[in-house]
């Protein structure tokens, strides 16, 4: 069952990534569903973001002493300072396990 | 042949590596997020040989990542099919920005850089400068950051089954991090504002509320809600 899980995904991903490279292919998306389209990445990063800072085990997140949302709080400003990628997510990452493992801890 | 052939460019192997440079800040940054799924594979009941390979064929973090979440909630087939069908459906602009680059080239090329043609790899392929693309290039950026990965995986496999409960540790913090430095540059219009804000407000709600489809419903309504803010703002100019 894992088998035939994992190689449908693969089957899926790779059709997603390649379908337009084909040089056969005579279709073209139109452009109003290019556009609801160009909102995939953003909405995919939010929804997977989101509940992992602001949720824990089903229970809304109150509690400002929660390592995630400071390291994600954290990233964003790197990353809005430095236009940085490597240094917001290792520095925000660093912050994480010194709160998780030693301030809050 | 449709496209030309960049004076500029240089040996393949000098291409390789410089492709293998620019992509180096984002193969590091993916380490600890490549180590999370190997070792959570192990913890949702996947064998090594199976946590590998979902790194190996499906190589696609987002969707790694949340395939297991589902398989660790029990979700059926057709529940892990669709989600990974709209985590996965933002490839097809991917492909659809390097069709006038990529379709030109030998099947071997175009399947071998659709298979690598990841978001990072996206992000680093001029994709409308006018300028070719050079395949070598795009082959050391992709081929890097996928063995980049796939070793990442395996460190996380390895010390998945020697240290039990690592994923406890907080290591999906590293999926923030990394999702979060990718997302920030992104949000350059007040349409893309209400489309993130829309799909974390439904995404935290379909947690807190315990939905199947949370996910699933959260990526819908946010790109619908930047799309039709989109929309609105274009009919009332």
């Amino acid at each position: 069952m894992i088998a035939l899980t994992l190689a449908a995904m693969a089957l899926l991903v790779f059709a997603s990534r390649y379908l337009f490279l084909e040089p056969r292919l005579p279709i073209e998306l139109g452009p109003k569903l290019r556009r609801l389209m160009g909102y995939a990445t953003p909405a995919v990063l939010s929804a997977v973001i989101a509940p992992m800072v602001l949720s824990h085990q089903g229970e809304l997140v109150t509690d400002w002493q929660n390592p995630y949302l400071l390291g994600a709080i954290a990233a964003v400003l790197i990353m809005l300072l430095t236009k940085n990628t490597l240094l917001s997510t290792v520095l925000s990452m660093v912050l994480f396990v010194m709160l998780k493992f030693w301030l809050f801890a | 042949m449709s496209h030309t052939v960049d004076p500029n460019s240089k040996p393949p192997s000098k291409e390789l590596w410089l492709g293998t440079i620019a992509m180096t800040p984002l193969s590091i940054a993916v380490a600890p997020w490549g180590f999370l799924v190997g070792a959570y594979a192990l913890e949702v009941g996947l064998s090594p040989l199976e946590a590998q390979s979902l790194s190996l064929f499906v190589f696609a973090g987002t969707s790694q990542l949340v395939a297991l979440g589902l398989l660790q909630a029990q979700a059926g087939f057709v529940a892990i099919m669709l989600t990974t069908a709209l985590i996965t459906s933002r490839h097809l602009l991917y492909s659809m920005a390097l069709r006038d680059k990529i379709s030109p080239l030998p099947a071997r090329w175009r399947y071998g850089l659709g298979f690598l043609l990841t978001d990072e790899l996206f992000v680093h392929t001029p994709s409308n400068d006018g300028k070719p693309l050079n395949k070598w290039y795009a082959l050391g950026a992709g081929l890097s950051f996928y063995i980049a990965w796939n070793l990442a995986t395996l460190l996380g496999i390895l010390a998945g089954s020697a240290i039990p409960n690592l994923t406890e540790l907080g290591l999906e913090f590293a999926v923030v991090a990394t999702f979060t430095a990718m997302l920030v540059p992104m949000i350059r219009s007040l349409a893309i504002a209400c489309c993130c804000a829309t799909a974390s407000t439904v995404a935290v709600l379909g947690a807190v509320m315990d939905w199947q489809a949370g996910l699933l419903l959260a990526i819908l309504s946010g790109m619908f809600a930047g799309f039709i803010f989109e929309q609105a703002q274009e009919y009332l100019q």
